[in-house]
Formats: structure tokens, sequence, C-alpha cells
């Protein structure tokens, strides 16, 4: 945290924003609201991608591989079509109806497989990702506004955020926040429709809590800063490994782990280049890779 | 399908074949892929360039075809009376063939279909590189040559030729200058050297970055805290999704933070809106092109 709040392409000495203006001027409108952005984004969405994950007992799935970011990007599409002065709530609610509908769908069609399959439900995602990406780029070619669309569905970064171009990332933080008051019955639902049916859960209750939770985060991230990839399918793994299946210990520390992978892309991309920038996206988009490939290799522990 | 494909094919056989239209002559001309031999005064001629069909129609040549998009305003006419040929990045071969020009000129965004184009008529690539005066130039005189309207094109060079003299003045000893490309709420910055790297070369503004990359297609990525460190004394800036008539939101929405509210060039009203359709979509047209000069002459005379 501290060492994104140092780095940025202004030159200005931080410890001295009391005595500087300028300094607390780039302070306040730039570098602490980029951190806070990653910060968000990095929490919100390796919480979404644990929900995701308990919602469909698979570890090979997250908000960006199954669909979900994709319909938040349809949602937007729509209404920007439909209602192009439409207002920032409007947009934000058509999104998140959206990414509901699109990880519902999902879902249904994932209860629909074999359970023993344990690669067919990724492979099924990528699928429905594809698919929908496709529809939204077909949509957005038809009506001229693919390099409108190109800002959500391809790679997400921060270098246009300042004061009051963030703020949406709140939700998806306190979404975060809301999944984590419900941690426990997350994790019940994870073992299985009779389990918990046993141990007296709505399952359903939970699933519709869960699908909320799931597409605010990714429809504020989308909708603010573009696709963010791997961090909601890598850290809840790697976290998992370390810590188990408890969510109401191991939510907190996922939240931080996704913040923390974000925010060192971030300021990856803010010094390579230094002072132009690299997105924070596509740095993601080659470490997460790596990583899950060696998760797909190593078939996990707790399966 | 494959009555398509043999309607194309027959096309192809038909212009490889005919002889062009009685008592043409050819012409030499350069091109963007150096000399090429062109038939003079051809009568149709189908255009897949922006910049090329912005100094044609100021030579006073209507191009019988034209992209199906053409953008700007001031095309529409012409684009009414044109038969539709494609896009900026595609042909439409099936309607091009349909059209049966005597030549063809792509450029920029088309030049890569320069081999298939070349199919069905002698097609020349027409392409404004990064030297935009220099190519716009060669263009224009290559025009007049084609089209014999050598005179029209001299008229039309001595009044660039004023224009830039009158932009040299009123730009010397301005200061610096920072090219900024918004698309919605991102930010990209263009150096010496890059596709708008001339704008510096026409003013006389030195560039208040160094370091950019001069290859970036799309620029190098920036933050308002770079606009802010770099202070330039102007800020030209060309809005892109404005340019191509996206939605999104204008570039001084983008750009009006307190960051760059506390630049130089913003504090003085040193803030130039290019005319960004021009700007990015025919940078070397001739309309284009002196539009852009007006409206940089008017902001540093201010």
């Amino acid at each position: 945290m501290l060492a994104s709040l140092m780095v940025g392409a202004a030159r200005i000495d931080p410890l001295a924003a009391g005595r500087d203006p300028r300094a607390a001027l780039v302070l306040m409108e730039s570098r602490l609201p980029r951190t806070l952005a990653v910060v968000l984004t990095g929490a919100a969405l390796s919480v979404a991608g644990v929900i995701m994950q308990a919602l469909v007992r698979n570890r090979f799935v997250g908000p960006d591989t199954v669909g979900t970011s994709e319909s938040a990007a349809l949602g937007l599409l729509g209404v920007t079509l439909i209602a192009p002065g439409a207002a920032v709530w409007v947009k934000m609610l058509a999104a998140s109806l959206a990414a509901m509908a699109g990880t519902a769908l999902f879902v249904a069609v994932i209860r629909r497989l074999p359970p023993r399959e344990i690669m067919l439900v990724p492979i099924v995602g990528l699928v429905l990702s594809g698919v929908i990406g496709s529809l939204v780029l077909f949509v957005a070619w038809q009506f001229d506004l693919v390099q409108l669309v190109s800002a959500w569905l391809f790679v997400g970064e921060f270098s246009g955020v300042v004061a009051g171009r963030y703020e949406l990332l709140w939700i998806a933080g306190a979404a975060a926040l809301l999944a984590w008051f419900a941690a426990d019955r997350f994790a019940i639902l994870a073992l299985g429709d009779q389990v918990a049916a046993g141990l007296g859960l709505r399952a359903e209750a939970v699933m519709r809590l869960g699908l909320l939770v799931v597409a605010l985060c990714s429809a504020m991230v989308v909708s603010t800063v573009g696709m963010i990839p791997f961090v909601g399918l890598v850290v809840p793994n790697i976290v998992a490994r370390l810590m188990g299946d408890n969510l109401r210990a191991s939510l907190p520390v996922v939240a931080i782990s996704g913040a923390a992978l974000v925010l060192a892309c971030d300021l990856f991309g803010r010094l390579v280049r230094y002072p132009h920038e690299i997105p924070a996206g596509s740095i993601l988009g080659v470490v997460g890779a790596a990583v899950f490939l060696t998760l797909l290799w190593r078939v996990p522990a707790r399966g | 399908m494959r009555g398509l494909a043999l309607s194309g094919l027959m096309a192809a056989a038909l212009a490889a074949f005919t002889p062009l239209s009685a008592g043409a002559a050819d012409v030499t001309v350069a091109t963007a892929q150096g000399e090429a031999s062109v038939p003079q005064n051809p009568a149709k001629v189908a255009v897949f360039d922006l910049s090329a069909a912005d100094t044609l129609l100021a030579l006073g040549v209507q191009p019988a075809g034209l992209p199906d998009k053409v953008y700007l305003k001031r095309f529409d006419d012409a684009a009414g009376a044109a038969t539709k040929i494609g896009t900026l990045f595609e042909p439409n071969l099936e309607a091009l063939a349909g059209l049966g020009p005597d030549l063809a000129i792509v450029g920029g965004r088309s030049a890569t279909q320069r081999e298939a184009v070349a199919k069905l008529a002698p097609t020349i690539d027409m392409t404004i590189g990064t030297d935009v005066l220099a190519d716009a130039r060669a263009r224009l005189d290559a025009y007049g040559k084609v089209f014999g309207k050598e005179a029209d094109a001299a008229a039309l060079a001595k009044t660039l030729d004023e224009k830039l003299a009158g932009l040299k003045d009123a730009g010397a000893g301005k200061g610096t200058a920072l090219f900024v490309m918004t698309n919605g709420n991102k930010m990209a910055a263009y150096g010496p050297g890059s596709r708008f790297g001339w704008l510096h070369d026409v003013t006389g503004l030195a560039p208040a970055a160094t370091g950019l990359d001069p290859a970036a297609g799309h620029g190098d990525a920036i933050s308002h805290e770079f606009i802010a460190q770099t202070d330039p004394d102007w800020l030209l800036v060309m809005d892109r999704s404005a340019a191509v008539g996206e939605e999104g939101p204008s570039a001084e929405a983008t750009l009006k933070t307190p960051l760059v509210e506390g630049t130089k060039a913003w504090k003085a009203g040193h803030v130039v809106y290019l005319p960004s359709g021009d700007l990015y979509l025919s940078p070397g047209g001739y309309t284009a092109l002196t539009g852009i000069l007006d409206s940089l002459t008017a902001a540093l005379k201010g």
C-alpha cells in the first residue's frame, strides 16, 4: 500500500504532503484513489472467486472464466444501445442484473453435468464466456461500438483512476464484505445439497445471495476498470491450499491476498516503462495464466 | 457460393485481359510503395482511404466507390453519390467487382488489402505515413498528375504552404506541447516520430515529454499524474471516441481533474481540442490537413 502511494508519474515527496500543497493534491486526487481502486478490485474479485467456487463446487472457475464479466458487459452494452444517456445507477443495475443472469445460467448448466467430471465445469464456463463475449462483440460490431466494448472486455487497467472515477468499486467491496458475513453458509453449501439440507440450510437462498455477490463484484469492476483476469481463479486456490475450506477464517486472507496480487501487478505496470504504463490486466494475464496451468497440472489434494 | 467465386474470377480475368479504356495513356506517379504506373484520367475510381478521398474531393474528383461508412459529415454528399465498396479495413470485393473501377486507391487502414483489391483493378497504395506533410504533398502532386489537374494541385499546394508559414509564425516561441489522445476515460500520449508527431513540426512547439515510444500505434498509456508532472505549455487534444462517433465521456470531461487543471496549459487556456475526426481518420487529406492547421493557428494566436 505504501509503495503504491509512493509510486507515480508525478515526482513528489509523499511524506511532505502536510507542507506541500502540490504533493497533497497528487496524493488525494491520484495516488490514494488509485491504490484504493486496485485494492478493492483485487479483494472483491478474489472473494467473488471463492463464492463462485463454492456455488459450483469446483476449484477451477472464477468470475472471468464462466461468463460473468462478459454478461456484465452485455448488460452495459444493452443500456448504451437502448438508453445512451442513462444515469450511472441505471447502467450499474443493468450490468449487475445481466451478470447475475449470466452466472445463474452457468450454474444451471453445471448442475446438469455429471458431478465426477471435474474438468468439464471450467470447460463449460470457458465456452459460455466465449459465447457471451462473442455476442457482445458481434452486437458492438454491428453498431460500431467495438472500442467502447473493448474497454470492458479486454485488458483492464487503472491509469484512468482519479478521485471521483472509481467510487463504484466500493459497492464491490461492500458485496465482498456481505459475503464474509454469510461465509459459513457458503462453506456448508460447498459440501453438497444433501449435507446442506441436512444441516437445515436453505440452499436456494444462499445460492441467490452468492450470485448477487459475484455479480456485483464483477459488474462494478468490469464497468470501472475493465477485465482483470485470473485473480478470482488463482487467489482462492492458493489460499485454500494453505488454509483449507473454513471460509470464515480464509475469506479475509483471500481478500488481502487478492488485493496484494493486483497491487503488485499494477505497481509493476507503473514502473516497467516509467513514467508510462502497462495495463495491470496484461501482467495479470501472464502471471495468472501461468499459475492456473500449474494448478491444473498438480490436481489438488482437496478436489 | 461457387457461383460467387466464379463470378469473382471472371471479373478478375476480365480486368486482367481487357485493354483499359481506349486511348488511356499510363502515367507514372509516386506511391507509398514506390513509383507505380497507372492509367491516366481513370473514369471510375474506387477509394478505400479517407485521406485520399479528402484530397481527391478537394481537387474536384468525385470517387465512384467509397467505404460504407465515411464518418465525417463533409463526405456525406460524395458518399451518397458513390457505390459502397466495403469498410475502411476490408473491401467488399463483390461490390467492387460490380463497380468495375479503372483505378482503386487503398491506404492507411486498408493498405494491407492492396493485393486483394489489385485482382480487380489497377491499385495504388497512397498511405500517409508518419511524415504527414511530405506524404500529403506527394499524394496531392500524384493525384494532380493522374487526373490531369496539375494546375489545381499546384494552387492547393501553394495555399498549404501559406498556411504552414502562418502557423510557424503563430507558434514561434510559444513553449512546449503535449499531444494527448483520449478514448473514453483512458488517455494516451504521442511524441515525435509517432503518427501525430508532425504536430510538433508544424507548430514548432517542442515536445514536453521525452521518451514516448514513436512506434506505439495507440500511443503510450498515461495517467493524470503524468500530465501534471510533464506540465506542458500547450495541451493538444484529440478525442478518439468522438472521431469515430462513439459513446463515452468527452475529451474535456476526461481531462478535467484537479491534476490536469493545475498545469500551465490549462491555467492559460492553452488546451486545444483539435478536429478529431479529421486528425484521426484522414490526417493527410487536403481539407482535413488545412483545417487542422487553421485550428492550431487560431489557438496559438489566441
